[in-house]
């Protein structure tokens, strides 16, 4: 993900910052090439911006032009690398000629393409829990029928639209693959510029060198949010960011908005935001105001369109901004690393790069007409899944607040535990929570104690291993709303003990008893399974400090790690003593969650 | 430009491309007398002559390729 703007996709920065890398050592991101077009140059772009992510990164390249017989060949090289990332890159070149050389009936040629390239996923992903980042094609330049192609069917042109629409819409029924849109690039840097055929012709070039970089950020981009890279929040400035003018000297009739803005440049920000809210990403003010002032425009002038009700987080007051990012981080507890703040002053963004250099800070333009155009151009938003849970993010927050207010009416922690009626589905994985699953075991970094990414279809094949395995998840909802599901938790059976691979658990619903309760079900497995011991580990992270205890509060006893991978615990199924909690289990639940 | 304009400009994209300081190519240098340049290095050193000299090869001229005069000659024909 780039930090603040595009000037570090220059192709001979790069390559020489690739030459000074060390080789990779420990922990690094294996990413396999396979492809019909030369792979070579990508390879230390690649390796370069991963390192600029503080990713480091091995590259296997496949034989040009060898996708299916790596694919398909369960001894192929690629398969012996055993790559987390498997990136796919497919040029316009070989299929223009197919097409050009196929007579006849040419309608089924983006079916039988697309067809193809799915087959070649299924093979991939029968043999390897990799994701797949699948690339588009550039749409052809040709037009044999000049504009009048568009009326004529099965059209080169035509043809390549209908393939990478069919791209797109199998991608969404395969788990674990990811398109790279190419095409998108192609078009928002010219084709005239992106296509090179002088390249393509000397060494099968994707496209012009010098924009190769930006294929390679493409592919880091999804490769990383595969991975559980994601911006959770946007904080946002108010005064010349969201309106026009200064509201506390201007007054609510004086700034520029809505019928006060002749441009609506403030209005289409203000929308593309509210878009963001709806897509799951957090919104936050931080503001130098008065926060009854500053309020007030959100409740009362006519041309907002972000209400207080689409907020997560409301900070307007006179303490410079870093202090207020840490608030708002303190109260929506996320990472730094995923809150993305939206300023006009550039005093106010320096500012916040060298206080909290973790957040991510773009340089704006002066023309707030072009924020839409600056934000989007750094890609910030890349996503690997999307759930019906993160549309209600703002929402689970809102909830929270009155939960708070809730609690300090109560004298002991119980009787508000009780009060809130607790209700939990705990359940052995499931096809239809399988993406919200990955998306957890993806995402989650503090409340996890082994940190093990497992991509969806990991997660489907433990579900199908009945004897082996038993991983399960926990869905919450309390009297004031869902939570969903929020606990993941694997199981596996060795010989006579059961171990914890995953414990991972929302930061949302800490101090509700869920980890007790998940905590009583591992035994109560553990004892089905006529397991005598259970066994836990500790793998520590940069930001997994939270849970260094968890197993030591359940009263695990540390081992010595044979393997050196954290710490190891283990306690005899005969000496856990079940947790008092006070959430009502339930096998399933009405309305919106399903079951 | 002059011959020795071509050569001192030229002898700057080959140090950038080969990252190599002190480098210094003539007419006769060829592939073999540099360090690095394999065919992957050969479409960067394309890309940055033509780049940096403000001018287009054809893709027949780049295969004739043979020694760095034929490349010094190219960009006198095409830099006029």
């Amino acid at each position: 993900m780039l930090k603040s703007d595009r000037s570090e996709l220059d192709y001979f920065a790069l390559l020489k910052k690739a030459k000074e890398l060390p080789p990779p050592a420990g922990r690094r991101l294996k990413l396999a090439l396979l492809g019909d077009v030369s792979t070579q140059h990508l390879v230390p772009l690649l390796r370069a911006l991963l390192a600029s992510n503080g990713v480091d990164s091995e590259v296997y390249e496949a034989g040009f032009d060898t996708v299916e017989v790596e694919a398909l060949d369960p001894a192929s090289g690629l398969y012996a690398f055993a790559p987390d990332v498997v990136v796919i890159l497919q040029a316009i070149g070989k299929l223009k000629s197919s097409y050009y050389e196929s007579t006849g009936d040419r309608s089924t040629f983006a079916q039988t393409r697309a067809g193809e390239i799915e087959e070649v996923w299924k093979a991939i992903r029968k043999r390897s829990g990799a994701s797949i980042v699948q690339s588009n094609f550039v749409l052809p330049y040709e037009r044999p029928f000049g504009n009048y192609g568009l009326e004529v069917p099965d059209t080169l042109h035509g043809l390549v639209s209908e393939l990478n629409r069919e791209i797109g819409l199998r991608a969404r029924q395969n788990a674990g693959v990811l398109v790279n849109d190419v095409d998108y690039l192609a078009a928002w840097f010219g084709r005239r510029h992106f296509i090179d055929e002088k390249l393509w012709a000397l060494s099968k070039s994707l496209c012009a060198l010098e924009l190769l970089p930006e294929v390679a950020q493409n592919i880091v981009d999804i490769a990383l949010a595969a991975h559980g890279r994601a911006v959770k929040c946007v904080v946002l400035d108010l005064d010349n960011t969201l309106w026009g003018g200064v509201v506390g000297d201007d007054g609510l009739e004086g700034i520029e908005l809505g019928d006060s803005d002749e441009t609506g440049v403030f209005r289409a920000f203000q929308l593309y935001l509210r878009e963001l809210g709806r897509r799951g990403i957090l919104l936050a003010v931080c503001s130098k105001n008065d926060e009854a002032v500053a309020r007030r425009v959100f409740q009362e002038h006519p041309g907002m369109v972000l209400r207080e009700d689409d907020l997560a987080a409301f900070v307007a007051n006179w303490e410079d901004k870093a202090t207020n990012i840490r608030r708002i981080r303190d109260k929506l507890n996320i990472g730094l690393d995923t809150m993305v703040f939206l300023d006009d002053n550039p005093f106010e963004r320096n500012l916040v790069r060298q206080m909290v250099p973790d957040v991510i800070v773009p340089e704006l333009p002066e023309d707030p007409g072009l924020y839409v155009r600056a934000i989007s151009e750094m890609n910030l938003f890349e996503v690997a899944s999307h759930s019906a849970l993160d549309e209600q993010r703002a929402t689970l927050y809102r909830e929270q607040e009155k939960r708070d207010e809730e609690r300090s009416r109560f004298e002991s922690l119980d009787d508000y535990l009780k009060s809130l009626e607790t209700t939990a589905r705990v359940a052995r994985f499931e096809p239809r929570d399988l993406p919200r699953i990955a998306q957890l075991l993806q995402r989650s970094n503090q409340f996890n104690l082994t940190t093990r990414r497992h991509s969806e279809a990991e997660c489907e094949a433990m579900m199908g291993d009945e004897a082996g395995c038993f991983p399960f998840s926990i869905t919450v909802r309390d009297r004031f709303g869902d939570f969903g599901l929020i606990n993941v938790v694997i199981l596996r059976r060795a010989d006579s003990a059961l171990e914890i691979d995953t414990f991972v658990m929302s930061c949302r619903v800490l101090q509700r008893g869920v980890e007790q309760l998940a905590m009583n079900k591992v035994f109560e497995e553990a004892r089905r399974f006529g397991c005598r011991r259970v066994l836990g580990r500790y793998i520590p992270t940069a930001k997994n400090g939270m849970v260094k205890d968890f197993y030591d509060r359940f009263g695990f006893r540390r081992e010595a790690a044979p393997d050196g991978e954290g710490t190891s615990f283990a306690l005899g199924v005969d000496e856990y003593l079940p947790r008092q909690v006070h959430i009502r289990e339930v096998a399933a639940f009405p309305g919106r969650e399903g079951g | 430009m002059t011959h020795e304009e071509i050569y001192q400009k030229l002898n700057g994209v080959f140090r950038q491309v080969f990252d190599a300081p002190g480098l210094v190519v003539g007419d006769a240098t060829t592939a073999k007398d540099v360090e690095g340049w394999d065919s992957l290095a050969h479409v960067n050193l394309i890309v940055a002559v033509e780049k940096s000299f403000a001018v287009r090869f054809t893709t027949k001229e780049v295969k004739a390729l043979a020694n760095v005069g034929d490349i010094v000659r190219l960009i006198e024909k095409r830099a006029k």
